[in-house]
């Protein structure tokens, strides 16, 4: 394996002078018709930057151009205007693309070869030799959940599994940018929970990750920074956090409250002048009992001739040492226990502390 | 494990291919009988047995970790796995076993096995061409048109790479097929030949003109220089007299003399002796063999006896004392003679010498003349080989055509949709097959000037004439001559090397030719349309719709 690693013809990426893997400046593209007119206005004066090591995720709406961009930044569409580095380099050098992988909107893979053939011949494509790419076929499709029908045609897969086909493909040389549009589009719930888990830990890994998708949620888990597209321009673009942060309203999250201590905890606001105060229980998010649901169904071992449940992220797309040790930790846990009135104060203090500083 | 589970669906598709055909074979066995359906099963057999074999060596040899060999890989595995290519295939694989029970028992044996050769051949080259553009515009306008390039060329594949692949793939697996009929053609040839001829003469024919290759050599006047000043003279002597006929057409009015004088010198008058000489010949050629099919002239007989008497090399053959026995033969036949070592092998050059010793027929003065049509009436040939070496480079032929047409689709395909794309290619091939024919139709179509500058400057000269007369519909029809000459010099020709009919006939294909076809073919021509298709490929964007 040792032996094997060391003729692969890739490196832990080339490195950009400003840690920016990609960059579009005054970026732009125009599709014409036969007569050469220009037909559609796809993408107009778009700048953009992605540094390395971050989830970036590009929203908009269908036709707003966030395709175009990704196949100008993949070098399959070249722009009208403008220029694009992706690694340093332009976007169609043979070299950049060995640091990429893609998964397209839609699942454009051979339906005559097996998904297994499928990954031997983007592997062969990104020239690993055999043992390595046996080896890693087998672990991607035991992440992706196919290890067991990965000798089957995959036109006869359905449309998750050929997404997780694509998904496998795109990771198959371990790529320091993995670019991924609309990764979730057909798969089940439980598959897109495991795909926003992958890209979480990709991007812990020190992965640069450009996420193009409808699902705001899965922006909102996993997205350090998103830009948001309409009409071939970005109309905003910034953190994530700052963003998606609501300066109008708190929340307070505790454990089911007795209405007596509901009423403790108004009585307390409206000492401090809030009012109106709405408490109310919130409710299970739909995914999370589908997941409970089908959780259950494999713990009592039903079985199922589609996708199995997926394993865990293969060894080999390993990130840089110092980023996964400066990765930000998990979630700390919800606090459990009683109405912690001293939080609720603080919280409270703090918008006019903030402002007085 | 991986290369276990990607061996087999190749194999299958051979397994179950080969007892599909199999199975017919054995059918028709069973149910007529031999000779004809032995024939055809052994071919069968041999065929499917060479694509269970083929398919996997091919699919190792592309086993690569290269892009291009990936491709090519990925070619080949379409070809065998998708249904409306498996259909051609089967065609293919069909035609060539079923030609045996086609043939009518009672023909005579040598005239089965040319018709087994020429048939089976050339069905399996019309067939592998049209499979080879469908291929070839169908792989690469699928990937264009379902978006699968765009994951190919995201990965580290330069757009010139994924088309040498592609072209690579269709080679590799029409090399397969070539030779599978090939292995077909050659299993029935055999069969058949072993089987019962008509006589001795037909067991001849097919072993000494059927099944062999032979060096094909044709005569010389005794003296080239006067001959050609003759034709030279003649010429002088029309532009002197008629100077407008000859500047208006000179290469025709050059064509009309030359074979006017070579009809002249093929023909042998009463009480004349014509010597033919056959160059290049070696004192060391055996087994050489005279064809002659000769005419009479001057009666209105067609199937009229002729007579004569030969000296080879200035002895009579067949000897009667010191003269030549007389011969007679029936006209408008081919007629084969061996000729004796001893007699041949006197000097390096072989002299033909024929007398007409034709009688005088009822109520006329003079005996008809003998005459031998220019081209192939009287020819020599020197065996040089045999079937399978002259088999193999007629395949090699074949083959480069293949390489042609799948350049040619997947050029085609970079730059249209599927129906364009197979539409162009499929022109192209029936241009290059009846190549011969438009040369024939569009080169006596305003032939004038005797080079291309020459020519350029009288059709400008002829067109200017014509408007100036107001004849816009003869000016336009003089300029399209451009245009013809464009497109005749650019076709390139499938027919011009006769490859298939050439090895039905037992005339050698000559090394030279194969190696120009290779050249020409599976270089020169790929090269220019993988260079027109990367252009275009290049600056495409690779969207849909």
């Amino acid at each position: 394996m040792a032996t094997a690693d060391a003729t692969i013809e890739h490196a832990a990426g080339p490195t950009t002078p400003d840690g920016v893997d990609v960059t579009c400046v005054g970026v732009s593209k125009w599709f014409r018709d036969f007569w050469l007119r220009p037909r559609v206005r796809a993408v107009e004066g778009l700048d953009l930057e992605i540094r390395r090591g971050e989830i970036f995720g590009l929203l908009g709406p269908n036709g707003s151009g966030k395709s175009t961009t990704i196949k100008m930044i993949l070098g399959l569409v070249s722009p009208t205007a403008g220029r694009i580095a992706v690694l340093g380099r332009r976007p169609r050098d043979v070299a950049t693309k060995r640091q990429i992988g893609y998964l397209p909107e839609e699942s454009y893979l051979y339906g005559f070869l097996s998904a297994r053939e499928t990954l031997d011949f983007y592997g062969r494509l990104f020239r690993l030799p055999a043992p390595i790419r046996r080896e890693r076929i087998d672990r991607l499709l035991e992440m992706v959940g196919l290890d067991a029908v990965g000798h089957r045609p995959v036109r006869e897969f359905s449309k998750g599994m050929q997404r997780r086909v694509g998904l496998a493909q795109a990771l198959i040389n371990d790529p320091q940018l993995l670019i991924l549009d609309e990764p979730t589009s057909g798969m089940d719930p439980v598959a897109a929970r495991q795909i926003r888990d992958l890209i979480a830990d990709l991007g812990r890994r020190g992965k640069t990750v450009l996420l193009c998708t409808h699902q705001l949620s899965d922006v909102e888990d996993v997205c350090d920074r998103i830009a948001i597209m309409f009409g071939g321009r970005i109309r905003t673009s910034g953190r994530c956090a700052e963003l998606l942060a609501e300066e109008s309203a708190t929340t307070i999250r505790t454990p089911p409250l007795d209405p007596a201590v509901a009423g403790e905890v108004r009585a307390v606001l409206a000492r401090h002048g809030v009012d109106p105060v709405t408490v109310e229980r919130p409710r299970r998010r739909l995914e999370s009992v589908f997941l409970e649901v089908v959780e259950q169904a494999r713990a009592a071992g039903v079985t199922t001739s589609g996708a199995q449940a997926g394993g865990a992220v293969p060894d080999f797309l390993r990130g840089t040492d110092e980023a996964v040790a400066t990765a930000p930790a998990a979630q700390p846990a919800q606090p459990a226990g009683g109405v912690d009135t001293d939080l609720i104060e603080s919280l409270l203090r703090k918008p006019t502390d903030d402002a007085g500083s | 494990m991986t290369r276990g589970r990607e061996g087999l669906p190749a194999l299958t598709v051979a397994a179950w291919l080969g007892a599909v055909i199999a199975l017919v074979a054995v059918g028709l066995v069973v149910w007529l009988g031999p000779p004809a359906a032995r024939a055809a099963a052994t071919g069968a057999a041999a065929m499917a047995v060479g694509y269970g074999a083929g398919v996997p060596a091919l699919r190792r040899i592309l086993a690569r970790r290269s892009g291009i060999a990936s491709v090519a890989g990925a070619v080949v595995d379409e070809a065998i796995r998708l249904r409306s290519t498996l259909v051609l295939l089967v065609l293919v694989a069909a035609c060539i076993p079923l030609l045996p029970l086609l043939l009518d028992p009672s023909e005579r044996l040598a005239y089965r096995v040319q018709f087994l050769v020429s048939w089976s051949l050339g069905t399996a080259s019309l067939f592998l061409c049209v499979l080879t553009a469908c291929l070839a515009c169908g792989s690469v306008c699928g990937d264009i048109e379902s978006g699968r390039i765009q994951m190919t060329l995201a990965k580290p594949l330069a757009r010139w790479e994924y088309l040498v692949g592609k072209w690579l793939g269709l080679v590799l697996y029409g090399l397969l097929l070539v030779g599978l009929a090939g292995i077909g053609c050659a299993t029935l040839v055999w069969m058949l030949a072993a089987g019962p001829a008509a006589d001795a003469a037909d067991r001849d024919a097919v072993t000494g003109q059927v099944l062999v290759a032979r060096r094909r050599i044709a005569p010389q006047p005794a003296d080239p220089a006067a001959y050609e000043a003759a034709i030279a003279a003649a010429l002088a002597q029309l532009e002197a007299d008629e100077a407008d006929v000859f500047r208006a057409a000179p290469a025709a009015a050059r064509q009309r003399i030359r074979r006017d004088y070579d009809r002249q010198w093929h023909t042998v008058t009463p009480d004349m002796v014509t010597t033919f000489v056959f160059p290049g010949l070696g004192r060391r050629a055996a087994d050489v063999q005279l064809q002659m099919e000769p005419r009479v002239t001057n009666v209105d007989v067609d199937l009229a006896d002729v007579r004569f008497a030969v000296w080879l090399n200035g002895r009579p053959w067949p000897p009667a004392g010191d003269e030549p026995r007389e011969q007679t033969l029936p006209s408008r036949a081919r007629h084969v003679f061996d000729l004796p070592p001893e007699l041949v092998a006197t000097a390096d050059d072989l002299e033909v010498r024929i007398a007409n010793r034709n009688l005088v027929p009822p109520g006329e003065t003079r005996a008809t003349a003998i005459t031998f049509a220019p081209g192939d009436g009287l020819m020599l040939f020197v065996r040089t080989g045999g079937f399978t070496a002259n088999l193999l480079r007629c395949l090699a032929i074949t083959w480069c055509k293949l390489a042609l047409v799948a350049a040619v689709g997947v050029a085609a395909a970079a730059a249209f949709d599927f129906p364009s794309a197979i539409l162009a290619t499929l022109v192209l091939y029936a241009g290059a097959v009846g190549n011969d024919f438009f040369r024939d139709a569009l080169g006596s179509y305003n032939v004038v000037g005797d080079t291309a500058w020459g020519r350029a400057a009288d059709r400008m000269w002829y067109a200017a004439a014509h408007l100036q007369e107001g004849r816009i519909y003869a000016a336009v029809r003089m300029l399209l001559g451009f245009v013809t000459d464009g497109v005749l010099w650019a076709l390139p020709s499938f027919s011009a090397d006769a490859a298939i009919a050439s090895l039905a006939t037992g005339v050698e294909i000559p090394r030279s030719v194969v190696l120009s076809r290779l050249v020409l073919f599976g270089g020169v021509y790929p090269l220019l349309c993988g260079a027109l298709g990367w252009f275009v490929l290049n600056r495409r964007d690779l969207v849909r719709g």
